[in-house]
């Protein structure tokens, strides 16, 4: 093993990604930080979703676009033009991989569903991820993040027993979704070198995100009833959960795993008070003393918390060899910088440089390509085209004259 | 190609999609059972390393090989392993010169937390997840164990492809806390931005004005929309909410940012006299993206899952026949997996494949090597 002497696992890779809004994007945005040559299919008459950002460009790109779709090149096809669509299929049959996340049948009805494109390209990946798949009762159902965070159980087993449905405030499904389907890509790119054949992987973004609690079905499958709604306690050790702190809205995650944690917990919190019964406390002792009165060693833990600041407790209890963890916040973990380096600094011309998530994988031999902007609608048309299709210069006129590369 | 499984819950799950796309994927497991057999809920009585959820589901279409690594013997047999794999996926630190012990191997190392609340915490996703003005909430059932795992498939995947195509092998490493850390990227781009920063919003949308979950007669269902010319209108059509047709200048943009709150109350008012599936079938046909909220038994028979073949019934020995959740890759490769092994189901004959005489053999499963 050489130190990173090789290029990006997934050079030469050639993806045409017709996705919108974030699930497939964000799944071609993998392929394209681990070097293979994404191009958008984009157009001016009918332009990704105008997502609401509080950043928009002159040019109609938003902050969220900005960072999914760095490291792509983009042409502008109108695919309602005969032309244009006749330009898709012949950048298709050029391609490795298609990605696209339209409804069930709208890339068939468009004359480029994978039956058609596999006739001149057999060695094609065509990956579609729609929220349920290409099958099925429910392939025509419209759906975003939130319907599957509800749909795929996700709400129904984050929170505590009693709890209305419980959610993320961010887009776990688009992730979910992408990263499986970037995962069974690259699968398929890798078993094609043997056999040569390409396939139609009809992803549906409800089963991986069904996936991530397929643990918990088959509990539910054999015991016919849901498994207890665990909030933030465990079903090994006791206490554990996120106390309030002083201030507003601060938190801070201690998690009690053995006997020796529990005992230095005890001697932080009695530090100073006149009688420190949580220690020698009989019922607290074991494990299942302390999980049977949760409740109550959790009260006893806030009113210390309360009137602490989170980084005090976090500290106190740090140094006293207790796992606990303050909250932090979004504005913290860019201000602060994050020790993994998750979000790296860009150049981006539309705003001078921004801030943009870095690929969590390191390779010791392959080296990984630096990111570039995201493109301008159409930046790329000509390049590509003569590129993928290789065209002359007369070639290329003649199809720029047909009024479809908009 | 072989892989040698030695993770945690998130490098267990990243072999699992390896077995997904057809992959020999042999799992290390310790003598006793080790801490993925141990994670509960169990699917019997007992907590017993045969069953236990999180291994039924994580170590289905495996092998199990149980190995004492801490004997010398169990430590050559390990080393034999790893001279037949591709590649090895493991969770925790070996004392091993990877370079030596083959060329062209793929050596993957998950950087697991063992505290997945704090680790929670830190990220910053905890700030996102829960009640509004309430206490925030891990996400359940350790799924961010498992949404770490498919991002050491992915790396794994990714330096497998340059195994095949140069022969060059790589060591990678994937670390819980980075990934984590990553899917808070949503926030980061609306707070450096604008400094807008994302809340809990308890199961409302963050994104767009028309987003939430919302009680109806049976339980709730779930209603988001991102805000596109004419739907609004059409929504009203269906809504039928005077109060919000009062105010025609609720079809922007901003105006629904700026009133989300009073939309979606107004909304839930409404919902509250239908059904599940009355409501989620008629929001579906005037194509609002609405969907039911489901628990895991709802899923268990999900007649979406069922008809595409994600759930298949097999016969459990212990358990009898129940519903099977064969994965989301599995079921687009139309890969069949195997029922999650029992320990050391495989050991016999995986030492065969090895090259262990019949004696050695009865040796190393009597010494308890293996």
């Amino acid at each position: 093993m050489t130190a990173n002497d090789g290029g990006p696992p997934l050079s030469g890779v050639r993806v045409l990604d017709f996705g919108h809004v974030l699930a497939a994007p964000f799944c071609t945005r993998l392929l394209a930080d681990l070097g293979a040559d994404v191009v958008r299919v984009e157009s001016s008459r009918h332009p990704d979703f105008p997502w609401p950002s509080s950043y928009r460009h002159t040019d109609g790109r938003h902050a969220s676009y900005l960072n999914t779709n760095r490291n792509k090149r983009s042409v502008a096809i109108d695919l309602k033009h005969p032309a244009g669509r006749d330009i898709a299929r012949r950048l298709a049959t050029a391609a490795d991989v298609v990605v696209e996340n339209f409804s069930a049948g709208v890339m068939s009805r468009l004359g480029l569903g994978y039956e058609t494109l596999r006739e001149s390209n057999p060695g094609l990946i065509f990956a579609s991820m729609s929220g349920y798949g290409n099958s099925g009762p429910r392939r025509n159902w419209t759906s975003m993040n939130m319907n599957l965070q509800g749909c795929a159980g996700l709400m129904q087993v984050t929170g505590a027993q009693g709890d209305p449905p419980t959610a993320i405030s961010n887009s776990w499904n688009d992730y979910i979704g992408g990263l499986h389907t970037g995962y069974a890509v690259i699968a398929a790119l890798t078993e094609r070198e043997r056999t040569g054949k390409g396939l139609h992987l009809d992803m549906g973004q409800f089963e991986c995100s069904v996936s991530m609690i397929a643990p918990l079905l088959m509990f539910s499958a054999v015991k016919q009833r849901n498994p207890d709604r665990m909030g933030n306690r465990s079903d090994r050790f006791a206490p554990q959960g996120v106390y309030r702190c002083a201030g507003q809205d601060e938190w801070c995650a201690v998690s009690v795993r053995d006997h020796v944690q529990w005992r230095a917990l005890a001697r932080v919190m009695e530090e100073g008070a006149a009688d420190a019964p949580l220690a020698s406390d009989a019922r607290f002792a074991g494990v299942s003393g302390r999980m049977r009165h949760h409740d109550e060693i959790d009260e006893r833990i806030e009113a210390w918390t309360g009137g602490l600041e989170s980084a005090d407790v976090e500290a106190r209890l740090g140094q006293a060899g207790v796992p606990a963890a303050r909250m932090r916040r979004v504005q913290e973990l860019v201000e602060d910088g994050t020790p993994s380096g998750a979000y790296k600094r860009m150049a981006e011309p539309r705003v001078g440089s921004m801030l943009t998530t870095a690929l969590p994988m390191e390779f010791s031999g392959s080296a990984l390509p630096a990111a570039t902007p995201a493109p301008g609608l159409g930046q790329h048309t000509r390049e590509v085209v003569r590129e993928w299709l290789d065209l002359s210069e007369s070639g290329w006129a003649e199809l720029d004259d047909e009024g479809a590369l908009v | 190609m072989r892989i040698l499984d030695f993770g945690h819950l998130a490098g267990a799950y990243a072999a699992r999609l390896l077995a997904e796309s057809g992959h020999d994927v042999v799992r290390i497991d310790a003598p006793g059972g080790d801490a993925v057999r141990r994670t509960g809920p169990f699917l019997g009585d007992a907590a017993d390393p045969e069953q236990g959820a999180f291994h039924h589901f994580l170590n289905a279409g495996k092998r199990s090989v149980s190995l004492d690594l801490k004997s010398p013997a169990g430590w050559q047999v390990f080393l034999a392993l790893v001279r037949t794999a591709d590649a090895v996926v493991t969770s925790r630190p070996l004392p091993m010169d990877h370079d030596a012990a083959k060329t062209g191997l793929v050596w993957t190392d998950v950087e697991e937390e063992a505290d997945e609340l704090c680790a929670y915490a830190r990220s910053g996703l905890l700030s996102l997840t829960g009640q509004r003005d309430g206490r925030p909430t891990l996400l359940g059932g350790h799924m961010i164990y498992l949404a770490t795992g498919i991002q050491a498939a992915v790396a794994t995947a990714a330096a497998l492809h340059v195994l095949q195509g140069t022969g060059q092998g790589q060591r990678v490493r994937v670390s819980m806390q980075d990934c984590l850390e990553t899917f808070v990227e949503q926030a980061m781009v609306e707070y450096t931005f604008s400094g807008t920063r994302t809340e809990r919003r308890g199961n409302r949308g963050t994104i767009t004005a028309i987003s939430g979950a919302l009680p109806c007669k049976d339980g709730h269902w779930v209603v988001s929309q991102i805000n596109r010319p004419g739907r609004w209108e059409k929504f009203m059509e269906w809504v039928r909410d005077p109060e919000l047709m009062a105010d025609p200048s609720l079809a922007s943009d901003d105006a629904q940012r700026e009133k989300k709150d009073f939309i979606m109350d107004r909304v839930l008012a409404w919902s509250r006299q239908f059904t599940k599936s009355e409501i989620v079938e008629e929001g579906q046909r005037r194509r609002f993206p609405s969907s039911p909220v489901s628990t895991p038994l709802d899923l268990t028979q999900d007649p979406q899952l069922m008809a595409r073949g994600y759930l298949t019934e097999e016969d459990d020995p212990r358990f009898g026949r129940i519903p099977f959740p064969r994965g989301a890759v599995a079921r687009v490769r139309g890969q069949e997996m195997r029922p999650a092994p029992t320990l050391g189901e495989h050991n016999a004959e995986v030492l065969a494949e090895l090259g262990y005489s019949e004696a050695e053999r009865r040796e190393l499963l009597e010494t308890g090597a293996v």
